[in-house]
């Protein structure tokens, strides 16, 4: 594993009013790790990956996102990362290029860069035949990868994922996974939550997220061994039923 | 048909708690009427409180004092003397600091000894023509009172005289005051209804609500039932305001005021739920409401202008709205105390109006769920 | 200024494909200028006039077609039931009723100074209180004609009068169009720029683009200057083609400065756009932006002279005036058409209109925030 810190969090919290969404999470990230973050709905994984990438602001602690501290130099921290939610935020009103084209632009990208990055990605993703349909009427699975086609048009280094496959069927979803290695092969650093424990196995590191706190982190096959279990669905539950267990 | 009363209950009290919930459409329902009870009551007053006029007196005579000194005294005007040319008026008018401008001739005091009709020249800023309508009618009031006070036994071969029925002083908030009972009705009743189930649809709860037992008629009674109740609400709270705030005095039968309201309320259900049929997201049910509901009953029932006035081809289009009508009936009722049988035309077209709404309504409404 | 050019971009083509955005920003300003133009005018005219002729004599059938010969008044019918007027009343079929007594021209050949009777209905106190006066003014005229008749004239001796002589200015036929047209346009300007840029940045919000905006690097002034642009142009585009048909097609006057009233224009319509911001920083779905603009626009609308002159309302509500914008604007815009004021008389309306502008607009910039929370 290559030792470069990609992301180093510490200490990081958030409350919404008395409500403490993320409490006092630290952890490490290194480049061209896949990283996922598990949990049930308001564990608080959104929330983290929000502050991550300079969209809400940490209460207290700090993190840097590929050297940037997230506080205090947000705007950079913007030029290096990507970010696509569960939502797909595309127009839909827009046609499959135009998303592209309008991405691109928001990024500041010269014209002929943004041309050649989206002739490559949608002929590699097949979303060539789309191109001119309107975003609308273009199925879940295709919507995903333009979306994340428009998140990783300026090249960022580090990615975040919000619940990236929710809704897609699961040949799209394996096929995302594999464009996700590549990724990380390239050398990118993917922060990912999801809630499919199928998911989980693909990622090199997973961290448990329940009630705000940071439960337990590592490897999948290190998790399964701790647990004594063969798949960490099963693992996933353990973890609720000690947690259960102690209340 | 057999309708449960426990089903349509269910949706009624739905229906309320989404009302009580929802913090702007509360807003809607009662702060609206109070705000516009206060702009219809008060500012909508068709008198001008007090113009500016500007007065160069070439006479300099005892004659000529004694024509500002009446204009003086009136309630209509303040005035101050300019010692410029008449020219210059229009500078002071894109001032603003004078409304009209009153041009007494050197020659004035000499004239009005030995002449019939001596001229006075009235420069008036028409660029509001309204207002200076209003302006030209108060000079000439003006003027009447100095040609009686001047000792003229001018007499007329005929004496006339004057009864003014039901609103003796002109008050123009006993006009605008149970007329707003129309348009706060439609807009409950055709707006939030439309709006609503439009909202249902797209949330998804309509079709959830269609597989259960209950029936069509059923939901639609249970929906509309906490509105045509907010509505009645809102209609007493105006007559209240009304009646204690303005002074407007009830005249006619509540009974038949609330029987016709009745009818009303149905015919601007029967509108929005036409609407909300035709309508695919909240936000298209909202926008027809408002261009099909609320603006035309501002502009064009009657509410403030005056129909007769309106061109023809827009007087002919005044007749489909449903305003129009039922501010004969409201206004007529608590006004002047009409009765049953004079107001059967309008009432005609109400129940005309209902029945094709209605019939469209339900029609479309089927035809969407068999979709 | 790529930034700022791709979010233009994109914003065109959004409102270009959404065929009612077309029609609600080309389409329905022209035809409310159309209705709006012919239906607020507050002349009375075409009152319904009931006649009781209970003496049918010459002078009274001549009395009768005095007003016959006006636009004010419709005959609608006669009638000998003195008893029966209140029914006409609250029948809505008659708004007055003149009522000429038995052997009414007997007596005036007598000199015994007959009376006429109006009878009014004054449920709608301003058309009540105009028509009596037409009323009163077509009779005077009628009695003065009798007053010349030889007979009469002996009557007149040591009569002196002042009389009225009126000049109208910038509007000699007191057509209400030529005022009420450019308050549409103020109207117009006010609508359209500020539903648009609050519905649109909610909507962005209601779909989560917003939030991929907000992670990019795009500073925020790029992002507002992209979104405000366009409306801009739009509003400009609409000033134009409403000019236009007001111009040419209603004849209504121009007699200012084109270039002065697109300036101004200019300074408001940061104003309204910066309301529309501001609506959306404070609301979270289309539909309760579109309340939100809908329940701001019939206030100020209402308080802004478009109908009701400003002079006409009571001390506190004046006063209130002065927080609307739109009361600046209107002034303007009117005194440019029909006055062809120049800068130097609309300052006092231009400097308090270009604070508020600066104030509101910077007011929303701020409230909106590149976060979420």
């Amino acid at each position: 594993m290559p030792a470069k810190i990609s992301a180093k969090i510490e200490q990081l919290t958030r409350r919404f009013g008395k409500f403490v969404a993320v409490n006092r999470v630290s952890l490490e990230v290194y480049q061209g790790e896949i990283f996922g973050f598990l949990g049930a709905n308001g564990a608080g994984k959104t929330t983290l990956i929000r502050m991550l990438s300079g969209l809400l602001t940490p209460s207290s602690g700090s993190a840097t996102v590929a050297g940037f501290d997230v506080m205090r130099e947000s705007e950079a921290v913007k030029k290096n990362i990507g970010y696509m939610s569960q939502r797909f935020s595309l127009y839909a009103d827009l046609t499959v290029e135009e998303n592209m084209e309008f991405y691109g632009g928001i990024y500041g990208l010269p014209n002929h860069a943004i041309q050649a990055w989206k002739n490559a990605f949608f002929e590699k993703v097949g979303l060539t035949p789309f191109v001119r349909r309107l975003t609308h009427d273009v199925p879940l699975g295709f919507k995903q990868r333009l979306a994340l086609g428009c998140a990783l048009i300026h090249n960022p280094p580090v990615l975040f994922l919000d619940e990236p496959t929710s809704g897609v069927d699961p040949e799209a979803r394996r096929e995302f996974w594999n464009l996700l290695y590549e990724l990380a092969d390239q050398g990118k650093t993917i922060f990912v939550t999801t809630h499919f424990m199928d998911e989980a196995e693909y990622c090199h590191r997973v961290a448990f997220m329940r009630l705000g706190n940071l439960v337990i982190y590592g490897t999948p096959t290190e998790l399964k061994r701790k647990f004594n279990q063969t798949s960490m669905q099963d693992v996933f539950l353990k973890l609720s039923g000690s947690e259960e267990d102690k209340e | 048909m057999n309708l449960s009363f426990r089903r349509v209950w269910a949706i009624t009290r739905k229906e309320f708690l989404h009302i009580i919930h929802d913090s702007r459409t509360l807003a809607l329902v009662f702060l609206m009427p109070i705000l516009q009870l206060i702009l219809y009551g008060y500012a909508l007053n068709l008198e001008i409180q007090r113009v500016d006029m500007a007065v160069i007196d070439y006479s300099r005579s005892t004659a000529s004092r004694h024509l500002i000194e009446t204009f003086n005294g009136s309630r209509f005007f303040r005035l101050f003397e300019l010692n410029e040319n008449p020219s210059q008026v229009g500078t002071l008018f894109k001032e603003r600091k004078a409304k009209v401008a009153m041009v007494i001739p050197p020659d004035f005091a000499r004239k009005i000894r030995k002449r019939f009709t001596t001229p006075v020249q009235f420069l008036v800023d028409a660029s509001d023509a309204n207002a200076a309508t209003l302006i030209r009618n108060y000079c000439n009031r003006v003027i009447l009172t100095y040609n009686i006070n001047s000792g003229n036994k001018i007499q007329l071969p005929f004496n006339m005289g004057s009864t003014v029925f039901f609103n003796p002083n002109f008050t123009s908030a006993y006009f605008f005051v149970p007329g707003l009972i129309a348009m706060i009705l439609i807009m409950i009743s055709a707006l939030l209804t439309s709006v609503t189930i439009a909202r249902e649809r797209e949330t998804g709860t309509l079709e959830q609500i269609l597989v259960s037992p209950i029936k069509p008629a059923e939901i639609m009674i249970g929906k509309v039932f906490p509105y045509i109740f907010l509505a009645f609400l809102d209609a007493s709270m105006i007559l209240a305001f009304g009646a204690f705030g303005f002074k407007i005095p009830f005249v006619g039968s509540l009974t038949l005021l609330l029987i016709l309201s009745i009818l009303y309320i149905i015919l601007s259900l029967s509108l929005g739920l036409l609407i909300s049929t035709v309508a695919s997201s909240q936000q298209v049910a909202m926008m027809i409401a408002q261009t099909a509901t609320v603006l035309p009953t501002i502009m064009l029932s009657g509410l403030i202008f005056p129909i007769a006035s309106m061109p023809k081809w827009l007087q002919y289009l005044t007749y489909i709205i449903p305003a129009r009508f039922y501010l004969l009936i409201v206004r007529g009722i608590v006004l002047k105390g009409s009765l049953l049988a004079e107001l059967l035309t309008p009432i005609a077209v109400l129940v005309v109006m209902t029945v094709l709404f209605l019939i469209a309504a339900v029609w479309k409404f089927q035809i969407n769920l068999e979709k | 200024m790529r930034q700022i050019l791709a979010m233009m971009r994109k914003e065109f083509k959004q409102i270009f494909r959404d065929r009612s955005m077309v029609a609600i920003i080309f389409l329905i300003p022209v035809i409310q200028l159309f209705i709006l133009a012919n239906a607020i005018t507050l002349d009375v005219m075409h009152i319904k006039l009931l006649v009781a002729d209970l003496d049918n004599s010459r002078v009274s059938r001549e009395m009768i077609q005095a007003f016959s010969h006006t636009k004010r008044f419709d005959i609608v019918g006669m009638t000998r039931n003195l008893d029966g007027i209140r029914r006409d009343f609250r029948s809505w079929r008659a708004q007055m009723v003149l009522i000429i007594p038995p052997k009414f021209g007997r007596n005036l050949e007598r000199r015994l100074n007959p009376r006429i009777q109006f009878d009014v209905d004054g449920v709608d106190g301003n058309t009540a209180g105009v028509a009596l006066g037409y009323a009163r003014g077509i009779l005077t005229q009628f009695g003065e004609t009798i007053l010349q008749n030889p007979g009469w004239r002996a009557s007149l001796q040591g009569v002196h009068l002042i009389s009225m002589e009126e000049r109208m200015w910038y509007n000699p036929e007191l057509d209400s169009r030529q005022f009420i047209i450019p308050g549409i346009v103020v109207v117009l300007l006010t609508l359209l720029p500020m539903m648009l840029s609050s519905m649109s940045l909610v909507k962005e919000k209601e779909t989560g683009t917003l939030e991929q905006l907000i992670v990019t690097p795009m500073k925020k002034y790029e992002l507002i200057l992209g979104k405000l642009i366009p409306f801009l142009i739009l509003s400009y585009v609409e000033l134009t083609l409403v000019m236009v048909i007001a111009i040419f097609f209603f004849h209504i006057a121009m007699n200012g400065s084109y270039f002065l009233l697109g300036e101004l224009s200019f300074v408001y319509l940061f104003t309204t756009l910066g309301l529309g911001i501001f609506i959306s920083t404070v609301t979270s779905s289309q539909q309760q932006a579109m309340f939100l603009s809908w329940f701001i626009s019939i206030f100020i609308i209402l308080m802004s002279g478009f109908f009701i002159p400003i002079e006409n309302m009571p001390d506190v509500l004046q006063k209130l005036t002065y927080l609307n914008p739109m009361r600046y604007f209107m002034y303007i815009v009117r005194d440019i058409f029909q006055k062809g004021s120049g800068l130097k008389y609309l300052l006092q309306d231009a400097i308090p209109m270009t604070a508020y502008g600066v104030f509101v607009l910077s007011v929303s910039v701020l409230k909106f925030r590149k976060r979420v929370e």
